[in-house]
């Protein structure tokens, strides 16, 4: 593997696990008690971390699709909880700050570079392994 | 891109197996992590019991017959029940309005003496659009109104939380208003308290524009919202639109509540929130109460909902 490639998987290891962390610290402090939202925040912080950890260990390649569509999953669920709700719960704008920012970036960051290791693998070397 | 199709053999297949293993078994351990986290953080917060724990309970529309539910004096009984068995006698009950279907002696009568079967020490109210059809709240305030002042709002202190009750359903238009008189009361209640005392407030319409072009919200709230902004915790907690709803605006949270009686569309769902026929069996699964509870130290109160199921 190439250091690029090397790079964007730390990458995505990296981004996963600060979103991971933000849904770990909200669930922990009273999202817990918020009905759906309470459990969707502990699962997309679990998955996130199981995802970094195998992802930074050279996992195969689905792991990093899976990186990619929870953190877009991540990104849709965020943008209902701001215009038409999600489970009836609802919040506005960057609120509550710095989580929401901070997840939001984190989560743009984790499909970008799994789109870049796409590309990057469609017009480089072909992956060996089984995808 | 290869033209030869990917197969797999047993090894790689035992080796995404293992992968997938490990991404399950990471996962489910580090939901225990967060989970045991969250208690811990929950238990240091409950050494002893919360500091204030209520129950909400909301448009039982005493006097309502239709389709939607042809029984809501058997469905606000369950209710009540509900909130009898909760395993603990809660601090005080709020019915957060629509206690009457159309604000009739009786049907006050009626409300008034079946919540008389709550255990609980206290029983608040506020009203709704419901219960001031023909005469501005008069009816409401003979039954309910002891102790308040102006149209009947109200504050209170308990456990620590400054409770403050909102009638923002009278002089409505199209949505729910408060008026100078109340701003003003409300501006001078809060005035004295110190910036980190919990605020309650109750309403029957909402507080925040849930969806306006229905009535959903309150013209004047903002002014009255600004009376509240410098307060560290502000839960604002309303009935009318028959659904569990939340949202938050900085420091304070919203919290629509449930009815006993019938639910009712979600916003925009057709073109008027009219009482929804539910399949049989499917009714008490759309109506319940809601149990609050307040820990010091804690912004956020803990809401739990409950069915009627």
């Amino acid at each position: 593997m190439t250091f690029a490639g090397v790079a964007t998987r730390i990458g995505i290891a990296v981004t996963l696990a600060v979103s991971g962390i933000s849904h770990a610290y909200l669930y922990i402090h009273g999202y817990q008690h918020i009905p759906m939202i309470g459990t969707s925040f502990i699962v997309q912080a679990s998955v996130s971390f199981a995802l970094a950890a195998l992802v930074l260990l050279g996992g195969p390649a689905w792991l990093r699709w899976a990186a990619a569509m929870l953190a877009g999953g991540s990104l849709v669920a965020f943008a209902l909880s701001r215009t038409v709700g999600l489970f009836g719960f609802s919040e506005q704008g960057w609120q509550p700050s710095p989580h929401a920012v901070v997840s939001v970036v984190a989560e743009v960051l984790t499909v970008g570079l799994w789109a870049a290791y796409l590309v990057g693998h469609r017009f480089g070397q072909p992956d060996t392994r089984y995808a | 891109m290869t033209d030869a199709p990917h197969t797999m053999s047993r090894r790689q297949l035992i080796r995404h197996s293992a992968w997938f293993g490990a991404a399950v078994g990471l996962a489910v351990a580090g939901g225990e992590v967060i989970s045991h986290v969250a208690g811990t953080a929950d238990a240091a917060r409950v050494q002893s019991r919360p500091a204030l724990r209520f129950a909400q309970i909301s448009d039982s529309h005493i006097g309502f017959s239709g389709k939607a539910n042809p029984d809501v004096v058997g469905s606000f009984s369950r209710a009540i029940d509900r909130i009898n068995n909760l395993g603990y006698a809660p601090d005080f009950v709020i019915h957060t309005g629509d206690l009457t279907h159309l604000a009739t002696p009786d049907q006050f009568d009626q409300v008034k003496q079946m919540m008389t079967g709550l255990r609980t020490p206290h029983v608040f109210t506020v009203p709704g659009e419901h219960d001031s059809v023909d005469d501005a709240g008069q009816k409401y305030r003979s039954a309910f109104g002891a102790g308040t002042r102006g149209d009947g709002w109200y504050s209170l202190d308990i456990a620590g939380v400054h409770v403050i009750a909102l009638v923002n359903t009278l002089n409505l238009k199209k949505l729910g208003h408060l008026g100078v008189e109340q701003l003003d009361f409300l501006a001078k209640d809060v005035a004295p308290l110190p910036s980190d005392t919990p605020i309650i407030v109750f309403s029957h319409i909402p507080l925040f524009a849930m969806y306006p072009n229905w009535g959903w919200g309150t013209d004047d709230a903002t002014e009255a919202l600004s009376h509240l902004r410098r307060f560290s915790s502000v839960t604002c907690l309303n009935g009318h639109v028959h659904q569990v709803f939340s949202k938050t605006e900085g420091n304070v949270t919203f919290y629509s509540g449930t009815t006993t009686a019938y639910p009712l569309p979600h916003p925009g769902d057709g073109p008027a929130p009219k009482p929804v026929t539910l399949p049989a069996g499917k009714l008490h699964d759309a109506l319940g109460i809601r149990e609050v509870s307040y820990t010091r130290g804690q912004n956020a109160l803990a809401l739990k909902e409950r069915t009627l199921q």
